[in-house]
């Protein structure tokens, strides 16, 4: 079982999956103990325009349904999790600009993927993380300008972005109403990244705090207009959950499917654990949660396509995808024993990458605020 | 120049194969994709006309069942411009001499359209069967050079010049155009299909030849096969060895030494 997807997405799913067998999965073992961000890898992936899925066609991206680039963003995330994070955060840098940017503006964001690029979205700030509002980044009207100041962290793809999303408040005294959203290239004087994340997970990805600092750029960079920027941030977050649901699935698939294998190998008690209905009864429990978060995750991204509204179901669709992801990893290696607390195997790090999923892009706590905000009647 | 790909569709070398209740090798099942000596001579030939840099074109043939559309169609989107498939049941059982005739027959139909081609390519074997005479085969009915297990081309003043692989290295040889070049493992890897070009390539159209092509239909399919296989045979199972442990590794190690001294391995 898998997402329903067209015939030409069945094709590409198998060059995907060639194409993460040969480079990712194995490769993505020795970066995940070195911490380094692997650029051979993402430039193969370039190449083959893995990066580019999420692009309307207009701009350059190849015109699949939601639902089509979901599975191969699967179908990568099975193989790496912080690989597929690194390809979704350029979707996640993308999207201001696709929701409230004008044509310019997308041209722009879009050639530069296009061409091979990284985009990031920087809205966190260390003291404004569930609580956005709290954020102290400022962007001063100077003339045809406006000057950023402020600092930014737990930032994807932070220190290796060709264009950032910034936001900042250009009037403190409205607290959300006063956030602005601004299009940055890297390269601006005075925008830098800072400290890199020693993470626990998803350890191919770059996590790194962005600096500005008396950063000028031309007032045609806003984003929308003036104060517009807490509504952008929260409709980009809308959409980037559900493809976060998409991720934390592709471990889950991940992890079920180590667990089989090592239960078909590992013999106890004179048979094949995998025997035992025990082990048939966790495999069957994964297999549960993977198959409806996918469906929640198609649901969301179905809406999506639609036009319609998915606040609600991609807040779902993250919250439950990645939950049952720490769940799955987490019986991954109890189901591997010792083998699965060692290194040598492939379950604690996805136990690792898993975490990840319900703490950032909005906090399962966050996520259920959204998804009741939504339930209950006002 | 005007480059000719032959490409055989056969199962996925990486899963492994058992004898069928028919005592033929049970392959139904097991996902078919591009022998990879011929991805090699394809990705060599891309290779080359991109260093050319000129209006050099590629075909691909493949001589198969219709479901080999789908190799075609991942061939064009790897380099391949134009794909065509020869298929009829009178070339079933074909052997690889058969199969030399109807490449043969193809090329001069296409050719009336084409121009001759200057190159031929071909994997040096294709990895179910690994026979390796097709294109050997095939330079002996289009009576040209054949220059086998190239590993790098070129072309200069009209002649092909190619690196062979050997037992001991290399050597460079030099042929007239056309020529059969057959493709062993180059040392880079064939490119992936860009998923834009993988979407473009699902729409091209793949023209396909039955038997009418033919000059000489009893050439081909079982009744001209001269090689017939006559059975075929699983590789025998490795059995269980024999599990050595004494009280110190040194004994085991001597026990062991013993044991091989004991069944001639050791003199």
């Amino acid at each position: 079982m898998a997402y329903l997807i067209s015939d030409e997405a069945k094709d590409l799913l198998q060059d995907v999956h060639e194409f993460c067998e040969n480079e990712v999965k194995e490769q993505c073992k020795e970066y995940d103990k070195s911490g380094e961000w692997p650029k051979e890898i993402y430039d193969k992936a370039i190449e083959m325009q893995l990066h580019s899925l999420e692009i309307p066609e207009e701009y350059g991206g190849p015109g699949l349904s939601r639902v089509d680039i979901a599975a191969l963003i699967e179908e990568m995330a099975r193989a790496d999790a912080g690989f597929a994070t690194t390809i979704s955060a350029s979707g996640l840098g993308t999207k201001p600009v696709l929701i409230a940017g004008n044509e310019e503006q997308k041209k722009h964001v879009c050639e530069v993927i296009v061409n091979g690029g990284f985009g990031a979205f920087a809205l966190t700030e260390p003291g404004a993380g569930s609580d956005p509002a709290a954020g102290t980044t400022t962007a001063k009207k100077d003339g045809d300008s406006y000057v950023l100041n402020g600092r930014k962290c737990f930032i994807t793809n932070g220190g290796i972005a060709d264009f950032y999303c910034v936001t900042a408040l250009t009037d403190k005294s409205k607290g959300v109403k006063g956030m602005s959203i601004f299009l940055i290239d890297a390269g601006t004087p005075g925008l830098s990244s800072g400290h890199e994340e020693d993470k626990m997970g998803i350890r191919t990805s770059n996590t790194a705090d962005v600096v500005l600092e008396d950063v000028r750029v031309p007032a045609e960079n806003l984003l929308g207009n003036e104060g517009d920027g807490f509504k952008i941030a929260m409709q980009t977050l809308d959409q980037a959950r559900a493809w976060m649901g998409v991720v934390s699935t592709g471990i889950s698939q991940r992890a079920m499917d180590e667990s089989i294998a090592y239960c078909k190998e590992r013999v106890q008690f004179g048979k094949p654990v995998i025997k035992f209905q025990a082990m048939q009864f966790k495999i069957a429990d994964m297999a549960i949660k993977i198959e409806t978060s996918r469906q929640m995750n198609a649901y969301a991204l179905n809406l999506m396509d639609m036009g319609k509204r998915h606040s609600k179901e991609a807040a779902i669709a993250k919250c439950y995808a990645s939950d049952k992801a720490m769940e799955i990893a987490t019986e991954a290696v109890q189901m591997f024993g010792g083998y699965g607390y060692s290194r040598e195997y492939p379950v604690e790090k996805l136990m690792r990458d898993a975490k990840i999923f319900q703490i950032f892009e909005g906090s399962n706590e966050i996520q259920r605020i959204v998804i009741a905000n939504n339930t209950i009647p006002r | 120049m005007n480059i000719l790909v032959c490409i055989k569709q056969v199962p996925d070398d990486s899963v492994e194969v058992g004898i069928g209740a028919d005592g033929k090798p049970a392959i139904d099942s097991i996902t078919k994709v591009v022998n990879a000596f011929d991805t090699y001579a394809l990705e060599m030939a891309a290779r080359y006309k991109e260093a050319l840099g000129d209006d050099s074109e590629i075909t691909v043939l493949c001589v198969g069942p219709d479901e080999a559309k789908n190799s075609l169609k991942n061939c064009l989107a790897v380099g391949g411009n134009t794909a065509y498939l020869a298929s009829d049941a009178a070339f079933s059982g074909s052997d690889p001499s058969g199969v030399a005739v109807i490449i043969k027959d193809a090329i001069a139909k296409l050719e009336e359209d084409k121009g001759a081609f200057d190159l031929i390519f071909t994997g040096k074997e294709a990895t179910d069967a690994a026979l390796g005479q097709t294109g050997i085969y095939l330079a002996e009915q289009l009576n040209t050079g054949v220059i086998t297990n190239v590993i790098a081309i070129d072309v200069k003043d009209g002649k092909a010049v190619a690196k062979q692989e050997t037992d001991e290295g290399y050597r460079m040889v030099e042929s007239d155009t056309p020529v059969v070049l057959t493709v062993s493992k180059p040392d880079y890897d064939p490119r992936y299909p860009t998923i834009k070009n993988k979407m473009a390539a699902r729409k091209k159209p793949i023209e396909g030849f039955d038997a009418s092509i033919l000059a000489d239909p009893s050439l081909v399919g079982d009744a001209g096969a001269k090689v017939v296989a006559i059975k075929t045979y699983e590789p025998p199972k490795k059995e269980a060895g024999v599990k050595v442990q004494e009280e110190s590794d040194e004994d085991s190690a001597l026990k062991a030494i013993g044991m091989m001294v004991e069944a001639k391995v050791l003199g």
